[in-house]
């Protein structure tokens, strides 16, 4: 990581918005993390709110419970050649098992059952596992990593910068590199400069395949060379609406097509020191002229990187990925004062991620009641949220990622290269409204394999004694610095009913106290941050 | 405005006795009041279509059994002539085309004249990658992939009413197609009886929680909350008033026990409910035959008989609702007119579709296909498209909803609509 100054003179300006310390420690927390622990907003304030912001911004504290847990998964450390190697595709090991007279070509339909069977044999034989199982692993290090991971900020903006730079596991050709791009690429340059993440996206094999670089290549020579030759303008496209100028940002048609060929040649060749490879004969040799400037013929692959670097420190770029920060961070429509001051230190420092984040931070307009719990937490981070907020421990993560594609967020699979759409009207319609809150009270039961709750240890093993005093408490404890009063009025008088209509929970406990927190979670104000 | 009570008579809700906390749902209340056609009596119109995920080989499904081109391309992938007296031959139906026997249920539609059918269709755009010809497909530019909503989401933004409920465009899937991405409201669900309140291993009602969450939602302070927790809220009691779990189809109709015939039950439901459904999606999956995929047996006949067998009792089920509706099927592309060395078929360029409806100009092969020749395909190896998907697409979308501004339908286009509905 590049390691930049944060500098010691942080000062957030918390309180000329008029909030308490705490409420502006549940505030950042609410941003920088996937929701507070209980106990967190104390932390934060005994600690200050800008050493702990600081603290995550270096992204340097001992995970070393997380990677205990991490450790049980054998894939998460493979390079794309063992992947390759390990995890073929579905269709590949059919063709390699017909190539070795494992099986019939015509045997395939005759009996599903036993042709299963040999297929199955002949992937142990050669060491062999299936494609589903490392995206299972996949999943699961993603849900555990944001659930424990002591560096919160690295995995929310991992998060981000993996649906900017979105590549889906919708699309096959790229899918088995899927989990080495996030690895390699996004978490490691999260927080560091915009124009190295830039150009480490453009060369992984993911995205070269997932928008079809691998494939772009200069003029035939030759009549031979046709059918595998040909410009693809994919890439050079949305690295230009999505990924950096945004769409109005001064492009034209024309400056597409130089784009695309200044980058073509760029493609893969699976190794341990890197997979990317520039392969200068299918490389376009001649002038190019993009956006008015002119890269001179035989520029070869450092006139890629020279492209990649004036698309990054574009003044449309700084403004573009600023605004994209702001509405992550601060609320879906954010102030155009706040993006500019934000745009202004990203073109002063060189595109440095931590320096932005510090602007926005820094800024009034963070801090404003119009910034205030104005998110709409994604399934995802309700999902997460909630378990920190339980102190739930996580098992077996893969319920919990069923659990968030049903409320309308499949991970990685989202199939187009904007990535999700980051509003709170995407997130939230009839069907993934009642989603949330069946999750809140599945949660809450202990009926989510998998994932354990012990709702009695949160208030230290205190049971309280009624449905309202179940409310103030356990309201507080997950609901940090939140206004309740109206919530427990309309409540309660509900609560006090105890008919039989009451949520059974699977493991030992009082059923009203799970009614009660997992109506705390599916809440409306749950479902803000 | 229309009265509640004038809503009710006409829009069939009454039949189930509604019992709903004031009445009927507020959305739909709103949405016949808001209806600027005023035609609060009538039925909104809806289409239906079934994505084909995996490239269906259209020469296998709608089979030149004539082709002497063809005949040698496929020596042992094709189906027994109608002349040759074998047990399952293809269907003659127009002396040149032949359906897939598999399709049989298919062949009544086909001379009734309500089912059409479109061969040689397909993107203009050459690629034989899945994920991008889907892509392309649903999001109506086959050439932009940066384009960030689906055609038939801007179908919903172009049906020319406010009169918009939860239901107006529902995907019978578990996560929301790339056809309905975007601002329009639409909604993705596999099953309707999830559409409740702790559906799963709870037997009793979640009467406390559902009475608290309703209050909650209704005090919530934003308004995004708040309304949809509302919408929420009466869909769900519409849908449990309805008895979703004990759905009974019309008399003697029997749906395949398949996804697809699951997802086109409950699309006929939801018809039947008149919650204002307009827009249905849903799909089939399987068409990826590379390997072995049989005649008129084996994976591909197993295939086109459940995507026929579930259209045909989705049709009949619906009795007095088949003039509201229109089903259109869609794959990415079709495969090579050779078969390949494993009994399979690969990637090629374009397949055929199947249209069925009263509106349909049906009990015709459209499209403009020459013989197989090899100087006739493109590659010297694929079937050439020559039909724009989006000239069907839009034909259907503008005899059926009335939707005509292709401008923003399939913003890159501007082709002619091909004839497949009745002017």
């Amino acid at each position: 990581m590049s390691g930049t100054q944060v500098g010691p003179a942080l000062r957030f300006p918390w309180r000329q918005a008029g909030l308490t310390e705490r409420q502006a420690a549940a505030h950042l927390l609410s941003r920088f993390t996937y929701g507070a622990m209980p106990g967190q907003v104390d932390a934060v304030v005994k600690m200050g709110l800008e050493n702990w912001f600081a603290q995550q911004l270096a992204a340097q504290d001992p995970d070393d419970s997380l990677e205990q847990i991490l450790s049980r998964y054998d894939a998460l450390e493979l390079s794309n050649e063992q992947v390759a190697e390990t995890y073929p595709r579905n269709g590949q090991v059919i063709r390699m098992a017909i190539r070795d007279g494992v099986v019939d070509k015509d045997s395939v339909k005759a009996d599903r059952v036993a042709y299963r069977q040999v297929i199955r044999q002949y992937m142990e034989e050669k060491g062999y596992k299936r494609q589903q199982e490392l995206f299972r692993q996949f999943f699961c290090q993603k849900i555990l990593r944001a659930a424990y991971s002591e560096n919160q900020l690295q995995e929310v903006m991992t998060d981000f910068w993996f649906n900017h730079f979105n590549v889906s596991l919708t699309k096959n050709d790229c899918a088995e590199f899927i989990p080495a791009y996030e690895r390699d690429v996004i978490r490691p340059n999260a927080l560091g400069r915009f124009n190295e993440l830039l150009l480490k996206t453009a060369k992984s094999p993911a995205m070269l395949y997932y928008l079809d670089n691998f494939s772009s290549s200069g003029p035939a020579r030759d009549t031979a060379q046709k059918r595998a030759r040909g410009l693809n303008e994919n890439y050079a496209r949305e690295v230009m609406e999505l990924h950096t100028l945004g769409v109005d940002g001064g492009y034209s048609q024309q400056d597409v097509t130089e784009a695309a060929r200044v980058l073509t040649g760029w493609g893969v060749r699976l190794r341990e020191d890197g997979d990317f490879f520039f392969n200068a004969n299918r490389h376009d040799q001649g002038e190019k002229v993009v956006m008015g400037r002119v890269f001179p013929a035989g520029g070869g692959y450092e006139e890629g990187v020279d492209l990649l670097n004036m698309l990054a420190h574009h003044p449309s770029t700084a403004k573009f990925i600023c605004h994209k920060i702001a509405v992550r961070f601060v609320n879906d429509d954010p102030p155009a004062t706040l993006v500019d001051k934000m745009a202004n230190t990203f073109l002063e420092k060189n595109g440095d991620i931590r320096q932005v984040l510090i602007t926005m931070v820094s800024a009034p307009e963070f801090w404003s009641a119009g910034a205030l719990r104005e998110k709409t937490k994604s399934p995802f981070e309700l999902a997460i949220g909630a378990v920190r907020s339980l102190h739930a421990t996580i098992d077996q993560p893969m319920q919990l990622y069923n659990w968030v594609t049903r409320m309308g967020e499949r991970e990685y699979y989202y199939q187009a290269p904007t990535g999700f759409p980051d509003k709170g009207a995407y997130w939230i319609n009839t069907g993934s409204l009642l989603s949330r809150m069946n999750f809140g009270l599945a949660l809450a039961a202990g009926r989510i394999p998998g994932v354990r709750v012990d709702l009695l240890a949160l208030n230290h093993g205190h049971e309280p004694e009624n449905a309202r005093a179940a409310l103030l408490i356990y309201g507080h404890l997950i609901l940090p610095e939140r206004n309740l009063d109206a919530t427990v009025k309309r409540l309660t008088p509900m609560l006090n009913e105890r008919d039989s209509t009451m949520t059974t929970p699977a493991v030992e406990g009082d059923p009203m106290l799970a009614q009660v927190v997992g109506i705390i979670i599916g809440s409306p104000e749950y479902q803000r941050r | 405005m229309v009265s509640r009570r004038a809503f009710l008579k006409g829009s069939g809700l009454a039949l189930f006795g509604v019992g709903l906390m004031g009445g009927i749902p507020a959305f739909l209340a709103e949405a016949v009041a808001s209806d600027k056609i005023l035609r609060p009596y009538k039925r909104r119109r809806v289409m239906v279509c079934i994505f084909q995920r995996g490239a269906m080989d259209g020469l296998m499904a709608v089979t030149p059994f004539t082709d002497t081109y063809f005949q040698a391309a496929r020596p042992t992938l094709r189906l027994a002539s109608v002349a040759a007296g074998r047990t399952n031959p293809v269907i003659d139906l127009d002396g040149r085309w032949g359906l897939h026997p598999g399709m049989k249920a298919f062949e009544p539609f086909f001379k009734d004249g309500r089912l059409a059918i479109v061969q040689g269709i397909g993107s203009p755009n050459n690629t034989r990658s899945h994920f991008d010809a889907q892509d392309y497909m649903e999001s109506g530019t086959p050439f932009n992939k940066g384009t960030s909503s689906g055609w038939l989401n801007r179908a919903v933004g172009l049906l020319g009413h406010d009169a918009l409920t939860p239901f107006s465009a529902v995907s019978l899937t578990s996560a929301l197609p790339r056809s309905f991405y975007g601002d329009n409201p639409s909604l993705a669900i596999a099953n309707l009886q999830d559409f409740a309140l702790q559906p799963k291993g709870n037997p009793a009602p979640a009467g406390v929680a559902a009475r608290s969450f309703e209050e909650l939602y209704d005090q919530a302070s934003a308004s995004l909350l708040r309304e949809t927790g509302k919408e929420s809220f009466e869909a769900m009691k519409l849908l449990q008033q309805a008895d979703v779990a004990n759905y009974r189809p019309a008399a003697g109709v029997v749906y395949p026990a398949s996804q697809l015939g699951n997802a086109m039950r409950q699309i006929a439901q939801l018809i039947k409910m008149d919650v204002g459904l307009e827009v249905a999606f849903t799909e089939s999956n399987g068409w990826d035959t590379h390997f072995n995929q049989g005649t008129d047996n084996g994976i591909f006949a197993r295939s086109v008989t459940d995507l026929s067998n579930s259209i045909a009792a989705f049709w009949q089920d619906l009795e007095a609702y088949q003039d509201d509706v229109t089903v259109m099927t869609m794959t990415e592309f079709g495969r090579t007119v050779h078969q390949n060395g494993t009994g399979g078929t690969d990637h090629g360029r374009a397949s055929c579709n199947f249209i069925l409806g009263n509106r349909v100009d049906g009990g015709k092969v459209h499209g403009d296909v020459a013989t197989l020749a090899i100087e006739n395909l493109e590659d010297r190896r694929d079937l050439p498209v020559t039909t724009d998907f989006r000239s069907v697409f839009s034909a259907v979308a503008d005899a059926h909803l009335q939707i005509s501004n292709d401008k923003v339908l399939f913003p890159d286009w501007s082709g002619k609509k091909a004839a497949v509905m009745k002017v």
